[in-house]
């Protein structure tokens, strides 16, 4: 399976349904977006997914680090 | 919520709440909930919050069956005046102003402590093993470009790493939380935060941060969890003095003993990991627009506890107005009022209930020449008003705030764009805000549209209409009239 938002292959199963077998819920261990296979498939397919909202994995190092991580006390 | 009855009495007088139960058997017997009996798919709720809040005085929406999963969720508790009445036990009629005006009462009364109390409900079931946060709380996508299932109304009780079961040292907030896994979470703790400052300290000596996220507490302290007040005053002693001097009621969480709101429905306990920062975002925020993907702090989950058939409660936010906008109105407008009036007496209430401050409306008395635009400045040094206010604008004591027709009468008869528009370039500003640029950085516009006073010049004098003799008689007259045609 193919994460939607980064195209990675990095995808596993968050969770199943806890009442019936209503749907599973996946999550990418790379960008963190997660989607129910039951949503529209704006949010599941990737070739649907709006091209704004893509992130690309050599993207996430550089990424704003929120807060600022101080440096350690001795 | 079958257990719970309709209390007797009469509603609307003043009321204080100790969990989200009993005000939502309140808000149905008002009117102001509705429950949605069959089964909805859970994207289904973000977008009936969006609708409810489209709605003059709308109401919660309680639904009772969300698809795959075993518990209900309500959401737009306080997305309308009228709910923001309710939940300070006054009639749901209530004028804004009015509702600003009482909470500035109770707002000194502060500090009235807690009751600690034992057998909370909350504490009645607890899972440490196999943690699955799904298993207990319905959660869904919010906006559609949200990167995952987000608690968007939280409230966080964050310990000092040191010294976890302090009652001073302990902190209330809302933050946002993105769902990462059956036992983790994101959590966004920006620097200006109370949790920026403990996360900070925790950090520089590679502690965790202990952390209590109680879901579904009691309407007053999830509105107090959303207001700006001092790192050293208690988010607990004042919700007592905002519910009118009835204390609040806390209790110990079921593992680390973390002081927790003892209504809530559901405690998840767990840390924050020092020096771990993963992707998280975007996600759709206050100001109307998603913000980006960001590396942002991490929480292993550690137990979760809740009460019987846990109601999750959780907010739609989107462009303004929708249910933040209701929360964090008057909670943002008194704390800026207080701080300004111990300076400046002549101060008549303030409206800082454009997005969490940023645009704030600001009355007073003018002694001088020049006085509105230092009173504007004063704001701007205050803690919150520091980050978060952008647009300030002055008008004399006797323009209503809140009355937006009237504020425009006065921006469009005393500003004269030459002297009374200023910009005070490159101060602190809140990243959220699109216009920030760069992200935390804001110029600042204030607008000084009070009457000119000497010894600014005064080119003509201003004599104010005042309504005509037996205006009060024929309002009663007419109204009357009205109520009997209408009959
Ligand atoms: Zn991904």
């Amino acid at each position: 399976m193919i994460c939607p938002r980064c195209d990675t292959d990095k995808v596993e199963l968050l969770t199943k349904s806890p009442v019936g077998n209503a749907w599973e819920m996946y999550i990418c261990n790379t960008c963190t977006y997660s989607w129910r296979s039951t949503e529209t498939p704006d949010k599941t397919d990737p070739k649907r997914y709006n091209a704004k909202f893509k992130i690309k994995p050599e993207s996430i190092p550089n990424m704003l680090v929120i807060p600022p991580v101080p440096p350690l006390k001795a | 919520m079958k257990d719970i009855q309709v209390p007797s009495g009469k509603t609307g007088s003043t009321k204080a709440y100790h969990d989200l139960r009993s005000f939502l058997v309140t808000l149905e017997a008002e009117g102001q909930l509705v429950r949605i009996k069959d089964e909805v798919d859970p994207e289904e709720i973000g977008a009936a919050g969006r609708a409810s809040a489209n709605l003059k005085n709308g109401p919660a929406v309680l639904f009772e069956k969300v698809k795959g999963y075993a518990n209900p969720v309500v959401t737009n508790v306080h997305g309308s005046w009228a709910n923001h009445a309710l939940m300070m036990g006054m009639d749901k009629d209530t004028p804004v102003k009015e509702q600003f005006l009482e909470l500035s009462r109770r707002w000194d009364m502060y500090p009235v402590g807690p009751k600690r109390v034992t057998n909370a409900p909350v504490n009645e079931n607890t899972v440490t093993e196999n943690i699955n946060i799904f298993d207990i709380i319905s959660l869904y996508r919010i906006n559609t470009y949200d990167s995952g299932c987000f608690l968007s109304k939280a409230c966080i009780v964050s310990a000092d790493p040191e010294d976890p079961t302090s009652y001073g040292k302990t902190n209330l907030g809302t933050y946002r939380m993105q769902v990462k896994g059956k036992d983790k979470l994101g959590i966004q703790a920006l620097p200006f935060h109370d949790i920026g400052i403990q996360l900070s300290k925790a950090e520089a000596l590679n502690k965790p941060v202990p952390i209590a996220i109680c879901l579904g507490c009691d309407p007053i302290t999830t509105f107090m969890a959303s207001t700006p007040i001092r790192y050293d005053q208690s988010e607990y002693d004042y919700v007592g003095a905002l519910n009118n001097g009835v204390p609040m009621e806390i209790t110990k969480s079921a593992t680390l003993g973390l002081e927790i709101p003892a209504g809530c429905e559901i405690c998840i306990e767990g840390y924050i990991e020092p020096r771990v920062r993963e992707c998280e975002g975007p996600f759709g925020e206050f100001p109307g627009s998603y913000s980006g993907a960001r590396l942002q702090a991490v929480v292993k989950i550690t137990a979760i506890s809740y009460r019987a058939n846990p109601v999750f409660e959780n907010l739609y936010l989107g462009i303004p107005w929708s249910e933040i906008d209701y929360l964090m109105a008057l909670n943002t407008s008194v704390p800026l009022y207080k701080m300004l009036k111990d300076t400046f007496p002549e101060v008549q209430a303030v409206n800082a209930m454009y997005t969490h401050g940023i645009g704030v409306i600001v009355s007073t008395k003018v002694r001088f020449g020049g006085f509105g635009k230092a009173v504007a400045m004063r704001l701007l040094t205050t803690p919150h008003g520091m980050a978060y206010n952008k647009i300030i604008i002055v008008v004399d004591e006797y323009v209503d705030p809140f009355n937006l027709e009237q504020v425009m009468w006065a921006m469009t008869t005393r500003v004269d764009p030459d002297k009374d528009v200023s910009i005070i370039k490159n101060c602190p500003g809140m990243p959220l805000d699109p216009s920030s640029n760069p992200p935390g950085m804001h110029n600042k516009l204030i607008i000084d549209a009070t009457t000119p006073k000497a010894p600014e010049i005064v080119s003509r004098e201003t004599e104010l209409l005042t309504p005509p003799a037996g205006t009060a008689k024929w309002e009663e007259i007419i109204s009357q009239l009205v109520k009997a045609a209408r009959k």
